[in-house]
């Protein structure tokens, strides 16, 4: 603080500073705020093209929450996929990251194997997955067939009951990578004399795991588990590219029935209404996960 | 002598584990140079001698010389923009002290809370407005917004590596803010504005939302879309869909490979909070 004011700092000075963020600012109020502002005033009226045609007040939210079928589906099938991408995408990520940390050689390899599907286009990854699951010549049925999973053996991405969860199989793929790069780098941050000390007191591997690896990772699960649902609610390129919401609205996420309300049926501000709604809620579930898991994140470190 | 055993086991499942993620990326790159009759009748088969007339069909037929100069064009114009933003804003944040920096911080983090979705209605009624549907640069800057918070708090992190003193002293000396900032701060925090610059152009590159609704003409399809566009026309056809996806993947994944290190590394900055 003396070393501020013995530079000088005066207001002058401190209006200095902030020319360096306005370009970023005006580029935030052009392309952020004001959409968002637009974006209210577009979601309480009726539409027609992109013209306001007439207020509504809140009926669209209230259609959208009490009235709509297809939205209730997709908030179910946008909580249900997210609640259960977490809890695999960030498990995955960390066996992997254990198993790389493990290697002695070849780590920069399996590294690069499994962060690579995170680079790939996720049109071009809704589009591969898409033929792996297809009859015939995708290796899913394949597999499925000769260990005789029915489920498996024709097309699970056309069959309402299965469709959601294969896409789950191509969001494992494309992100795994990037949970296990993070964890990993929190488990090369660990101390080697916790885990000696640990030994020398007669641990187990997996008590070890418990007891030392897993809470002082508490930053990194906390990281991204608050990451991957902030990513997940909106989901859609995949499931855009692989089933379109399809078959009967089975695999319906709020972002594609966005997409498809505003651009297919051209009901903007319907559409906008349910955007709304879905940034009410990821703003509230971050903010409730930021809580929770920042408790316990000054429990370990205290 | 019992961690032998595990470190064995564990390689096991992990290379199982490897062949599961690299099989889509292998098997989509040699579909693409198998004909498409094979891909059918020999799954297994290595595609050699490779046949390479799928991959001249489909960049023509799906116009993918097209798209991809228009993604290179979008791509470079958005990196350019959020490395000037980003560094800039930066700077100020963490080597300045702007009024209100608390707040500000909050601010310029604000798009990384607000998806796409929310904004893409709105964006796409003022982008009509204004003329601006099938502009590149009017997408590259809505993918601008999309990055630049991201990119901004990888660069916090590296120029707080950066000491005060230096910085200080050359204060001292005469030196005003900008040339601070080209002359110390970009050079000493050079390893994280190479890794945002990647990072930003491989996002960029893959972004399919933004073009899927504010390009119609396909002459001004990117890269992304036009691929999405072709794999529905030649649905039937998988060994012209495979080519032509082949395509797509191959850039990104070459400029990870080549670099790797700054990538996985600028990832790992960026992401955990300090």
């Amino acid at each position: 603080m003396l070393q501020a004011t013995s530079v000088g700092h005066s207001h002058r000075e401190r209006a200095i500073d902030l020319l360096f963020l306005l370009p970023m600012l005006a580029i935030l109020l052009v392309f952020l705020v004001y959409p968002l502002a637009y974006g209210l005033v577009l979601s309480v009226h009726d539409t027609k093209g992109t013209d306001l045609t007439r207020f509504v007040g809140l009926d669209h939210y209230l259609h959208a929450i009490l009235g709509d079928a297809v939205f209730q589906r997709s908030l179910l099938d946008t909580f249900l996929f997210t609640g259960v991408a977490v809890v695999l995408v960030t498990g995955l990520g960390l066996l992997l990251a254990v198993l790389v940390a493990d290697m002695r050689r070849g780590r920069t390899f399996f590294l690069v194997v499994f962060f690579a599907p995170f680079v790939v286009a996720p049109v071009a990854v809704g589009a591969v997955w898409k033929f792996l699951f297809a009859p015939y010549f995708g290796i899913v049925p394949m597999v499925g067939s000769a260990l005789g999973i029915d489920t498996l053996t024709v097309a699970p991405l056309a069959d309402p009951g299965t469709a959601l969860w294969a896409i789950m199989g191509a969001f494992l793929w494309r992100f795994a990578g990037l949970t296990m790069l993070v964890y990993l780098a929190g488990i090369r941050a660990i101390p080697r004399e916790y885990d000696e000390q640990a030994v020398l007191e007669g641990a187990g591997r997996l008590q070890r795991f418990r007891w030392v690896t897993w809470p002082l990772l508490w930053p990194q699960t906390f990281t991204l588990v608050l990451l991957t649902t902030l990513g997940t609610l909106r989901i859609f390129d995949l499931v855009w590219v692989t089933t379109g919401g399809g078959p009967s609205h089975a695999t319906e996420t709020m972002a594609t029935d966005i997409y498809t309300t505003a651009f297919r049926f051209l009901d903007v501000g319907y559409a906008q209404a349910m955007a709304m709604i879905l940034l009410v809620l990821i703003l509230s579930l971050a903010v409730v996960e930021y809580r929770i898991l920042d408790r316990r994140a000054g429990a370990v470190s205290s | 002598m019992t961690g032998r055993r595990h470190v064995r086991w564990s390689s096991v499942l992990l290379s199982a584990l490897a062949l599961v993620w690299l099989y889509p990326v292998v098997w989509t790159l040699a579909n693409a140079i198998k004909s498409s009759a094979d891909i059918y009748r020999a799954p297994w088969d290595v595609p050699w001698p490779p046949v390479l007339g799928n991959i001249g069909e489909a960049w023509s037929r799906g116009q993918l010389g097209v798209a991809m100069t228009n993604s290179v064009y979008v791509t470079a114009m958005t990196v350019t923009l959020v490395l000037i933003l980003s560094v800039s804003a930066a700077y100020a944040l963490t080597r300045l002290r702007p009024p209100f920096r608390a707040v500000l911080f909050l601010v310029v983090l604000a798009p990384l809370i607000v998806p796409t979705e929310v904004l893409i209605v709105p964006t796409f009624s003022m982008f009509r407005a204004l003329g601006l549907i099938d502009s590149l640069p009017g997408l590259a800057l809505t993918d601008v917004v999309a990055s630049v918070s991201f990119a901004t708090v990888i660069l916090t992190g590296y120029f707080r590596t950066i000491p005060q003193e230096v910085i200080d002293a050359a204060r001292v000396d005469g030196a005003g803010r900008l040339v601070v900032l080209l002359r110390i701060v970009v050079p000493l925090a050079r390893p994280g504005i190479v890794a945002v610059a990647i990072l930003v152009a491989v996002f960029t590159w893959n972004d399919f939302g933004g073009p899927l609704v504010l390009l119609q003409r396909p002459e001004v399809f990117t890269a992304p879309l036009a691929i999405g566009r072709f794999a529905t026309l030649y649905a039937t056809d998988q060994g012209l869909t495979f080519a032509g996806l082949a395509i797509v993947i191959v850039p990104p994944l070459l400029l990870f490979l080549v670099f790797r290190g700054s990538f996985l590394e600028g990832l790992t900055t960026g992401v955990v909070r300090r």
